[in-house]
């Protein structure tokens, strides 16, 4: 193939992308729907890509959340557990100046029937 | 001639030809020096450029996740070991500094300012270590001097960390607002320093306690994951690639009881807290049937008594010593399983205290004096532990083959450091014949209680033999291990060795008994519970440095001086021994003398008295003849019908309120307890003026 050839070509191609011409000089309308499949495609490959994106976002956040509550939750048991200890509600009452101490005798335990 | 100067003329070529080239060497040789060395200043202060920074980042990074470590649990399943990060808190002062310079926004400038004197209230406000202007200070100084790190509060816990998070310009997040944190993985122990000795820690290359010894059930194992960043900036995990999920830590469940543990701790600070010269106490408390250590308790002062009482070493493993009297009881049951002495009762004669070779024992001098008898029983030698009464039955039962004696002891495990749950039990120390301590009075003073050392769980285990009727169990801290709730593995009481005949175990039990009856633990007579068990009172042999130079005594320093060591052992209740209990307290050097009937015998009945109120297997019970309201179940509010009197029997004051205050009514009541009647009956409608009463019981 000559040069020339090629040359022309190209020039003829480029007028035609300058008139608007170059789709239908390829006949390129007879695959449109193809295209537009392939567009469609591509769109939803994208979209389900960020969808994907957003939810493992939504996963690794409330992941961050559920850790966050479990250290708030063992924090708060550590200061609840102090404050159910015998000697702590001992020295609370007497800051409190309250007469009631711990137990002297067992709790009474009821036997029989009703 | 021409050919000369031709010859001469290419001589003179070759010279220039060689000059240009040796300059050119040397140009290029210099060149690619330059180039060497700009090269190697490229690489060395190599600082890209911070808007393409993120360019030469790979877009996938390596998370480690680290494990949660397992908790250390009471029996009962209280946390007494948890972890949880704590945060340390900083600050980048010069945040925004360049920026509002570049742009000339003095306003900004002022706002920021302003903004960081609010948050510096806010930091007084809560931590309440630093005023707000000296927060000011350091922050709007740190911003003028350009501190990028300045610290601003260590070990915060997430709660502080989101009201901190709230407070002005650390509000507006760490870009604008400069802040920095640092979390780091903290133990918490909710008791402080209840049994801290028993749960120790995991500190670098410091490890002690459980945590130490069940570091490997603990840890847990780390996880790794990749992760990417989405076209949002954030990052989210890489699904192409590897994940590998970080496996908790296993959950320890100790035989401990907190509330055990505690009143065991508080009993000994009372005995101990206002006395200067004791430098430690121990208490243990053992279950009778299991060997399980329901309470271990280590508290000691430092070098001097101005420091606090802390759980500084775990004596109860550690202090190998002669213990004194309370070794009586091996040399009894000794005597008593192998027939020497058939009856408690049986008698000796007093000799005046004196048994060759050994130190007379005044005791028996009194005891002559005040009864005017020659002889003494066994039973009363023991009440009064008497170290002759001792010294006399071990000569003449054992003199001829002591080798009996010690392989009694050793049968007890006082001779040997047995398998612990937490490492570092000290080895007893025993001069048996042939050894080198060995000597003609070993056998003697071995049988009261010198000569011979071991450590307070030792003796709490041979005791625990005793009143589990000659069943030595082997003492031990671990129930289970856990993995969220469910047990994976089950640590189950094991016996050490059979000590004794079940008569033999009752014989010396009615001789402990005894001893706080009428002997030398009277003050745990009037306890709620029957205590048995034994007295003792030790020197502790001093070191070099503490004799002083010359001084050949080994329980005395120059002063006269000497260390002390008080205990009770002992089992309760005396008829049906559920607890072993042992509580020994050292002295300093001291020109006191301390009794294991004092200190420790006045904690051993706090202990018991707080223990029978706790254990409802002491209770009192009520028969059947009392009546009990019959309870109504339901759920309030369901039955109520605007002005007519609800049906409230049977019901507690707030559901009973809520039900008449629901059908619009007024209403009084009195007692307290459970509606038992109610006044107009259900159904009916009040009348002008009037009120629903309730009569609680």
């Amino acid at each position: 193939m000559k040069a020339a050839t090629i040359w022309n070509a190209i020039k003829n191609s480029l007028k035609a992308i300058r008139n608007g011409e170059f789709l239908l000089r390829i006949r390129a309308d007879k695959l449109y729907m193809h295209i537009l499949y392939l567009f469609l495609l591509m769109w939803i490959t994208i979209f389900l890509s960020l969808k994907v994106d957003e939810t493992l976002t939504k996963a690794g956040n409330n992941r961050a959340a559920i850790e966050e509550l479990e250290v708030r939750h063992a924090q708060k048991e550590a200061a609840l557990v102090k404050l159910r200890s015998a000697s702590s509600i001992q020295e609370k009452l007497e800051k409190m100046g309250s007469a009631t101490t711990l137990p002297t005798e067992p709790a009474s335990r009821i036997k029989g029937r009703r | 001639m021409s050919r000369n100067s031709e010859i001469h003329d290419t001589i003179e070529n070759r010279d220039r030809i060689h000059v240009v080239m040796f300059f050119m060497s040397i140009f290029f040789f210099a060149l690619a020096v330059l180039i060497l060395v700009w090269t190697v200043k490229i690489q060395a202060g190599f600082n890209v450029d911070s808007r393409v920074v993120h360019l030469f980042r790979p877009s996938v990074q390596k998370h480690v996740e680290a494990p949660v470590r397992g908790r250390i649990l009471a029996t009962d399943g209280r946390p007494m070991a948890i972890s949880a990060p704590l945060y340390d808190l900083y600050m980048d002062c010069t945040v925004r500094k360049e920026e509002f310079a570049r742009k000339g926004d003095i306003e900004a400038e002022q706002q920021w300012r302003q903004k960081a004197r609010e948050l510096s209230r806010s930091l007084s406000a809560e931590f309440r270590d630093r005023s707000a202007d000296d927060y000011a200070q350091a922050i709007l100084g740190g911003r003028d001097r350009g501190s990028r790190y300045l610290l601003i509060k260590k070990n915060v816990d997430q709660t502080v960390l989101q009201k901190v998070l709230r407070f002005p310009l650390f509000c507006e997040g760490s870009y604008k607002g400069g802040l920095i944190q640092r979390r780091h993985d903290e133990r918490i122990y909710p008791y402080d320093s209840l049994a801290r000795r028993v749960i120790g820690y995991v500190k670098d290359a410091n490890r002690i306690g459980l945590e130490a010894n069940f570091d490997y059930e603990l840890h847990g194992t780390e996880g790794y994951e990749w992760r990417r960043v989405t076209d949002r900036k954030s990052w989210i995990r890489d699904l192409d690639s590897s994940v590998v999920r970080a496996v908790d830590g296993n959950d320890i469940r100790t035989t401990l009881n907190v509330d055990f543990q505690d009143i065991a701790d508080k009993a000994l600070r009372k005995q101990i807290n206002g006395d200067d010269d004791i430098r430690a106490g121990i208490v243990i408390i053992m279950e009778a049937a299991t060997g399980a250590i329901r309470a271990m308790v280590n508290l000691s002062r430092g070098d001097t008594p101005q420091t606090t009482l802390w759980e500084r070493e775990n004596l109860a493993l550690r202090q190998v010593g002669e213990q004194g009297s309370v070794m009586k009881t091996v040399s009894l049951l000794s005597l008593v399983e192998d027939g020497y002495v058939k009856s408690l009762e049986q008698t000796i004669p007093t000799n005046n205290g004196a048994y060759p070779n050994y130190k007379q024992d005044i005791h028996i001098l009194d005891y002559q004096r005040e009864t005017g008898r020659r002889d003494i029983s066994v039973m009363h030698g023991f009440e009064i532990s008497s170290n002759y009464v001792f010294t006399y039955l071990a000569e003449t039962s054992y003199g001829s083959h002591p080798e009996d004696f010690f392989d009694h002891i050793y049968s007890y495990r006082l001779g040997e450091a047995f398998d612990f749950d937490i490492s570092g039990l000290a080895s007893p120390v025993v001069n048996r014949p042939g050894t080198k301590g060995w000597s003609k009075t070993t056998l003697g003073t071995t049988a009261y209680g010198y000569g011979m050392s071991v450590t307070p769980l030792h003796v709490a285990t041979f005791y625990n033999g005793i009143a589990n009727k000659g069943r030595m169990m082997k003492p031990y801290l671990v129930e289970s291990v856990e993995k969220d709730g469910r047990v994976i593995k089950q640590y189950k009481p094991s016996v050490l060795n059979n000590i004794c005949s079940r008569n033999t175990a009752d014989t010396v039990t009615r001789a402990l008994r005894s001893v706080v009856e009428t002997g030398t633990a009277t003050r745990l007579k009037g306890a709620k519970l029957h205590v048995a068990g034994k007295t003792g009172t030790a020197q502790v042999v001093l070191s070099k440095e503490e004799r002083g130079q010359g001084n050949r005594d080994p329980y005395h320093d120059a002063l006269g001086r000497k260390k002390n060591q008080g205990s009770f052992v002992g089992f309760f209740p005396a008829e049906n021994p559920k607890y072993t209990i042992l509580v020994s307290v050292y002295s300093y050097l001291s020109g006191k003398s301390f009794y294991g009937g004092t200190l420790p015998a006045l904690a051993v009945r706090d202990i018991v008295d707080q223990l029978y109120a706790l254990d409802g297997e002491w209770d009192s019970s009520i028969s059947r003849s009392g009546s009990v309201p019959a309870l109504r179940s339901g759920v309030p509010g369901t039955e109520v019908k605007a002005g007519k009197v609800p049906d409230v029997s049977g019901l507690g004051l707030k559901e009973a309120l809520h039900l008449v205050e629901s059908a619009g009514l007024p209403c009084s009541y009195e007692g307290c307890g459970h509606v038992t009647s109610q006044s107009p009956a259900a159904g009916s409608e009040l009348k002008q003026g009037e009120r629903v009463k309730l009569v609680l019981k």
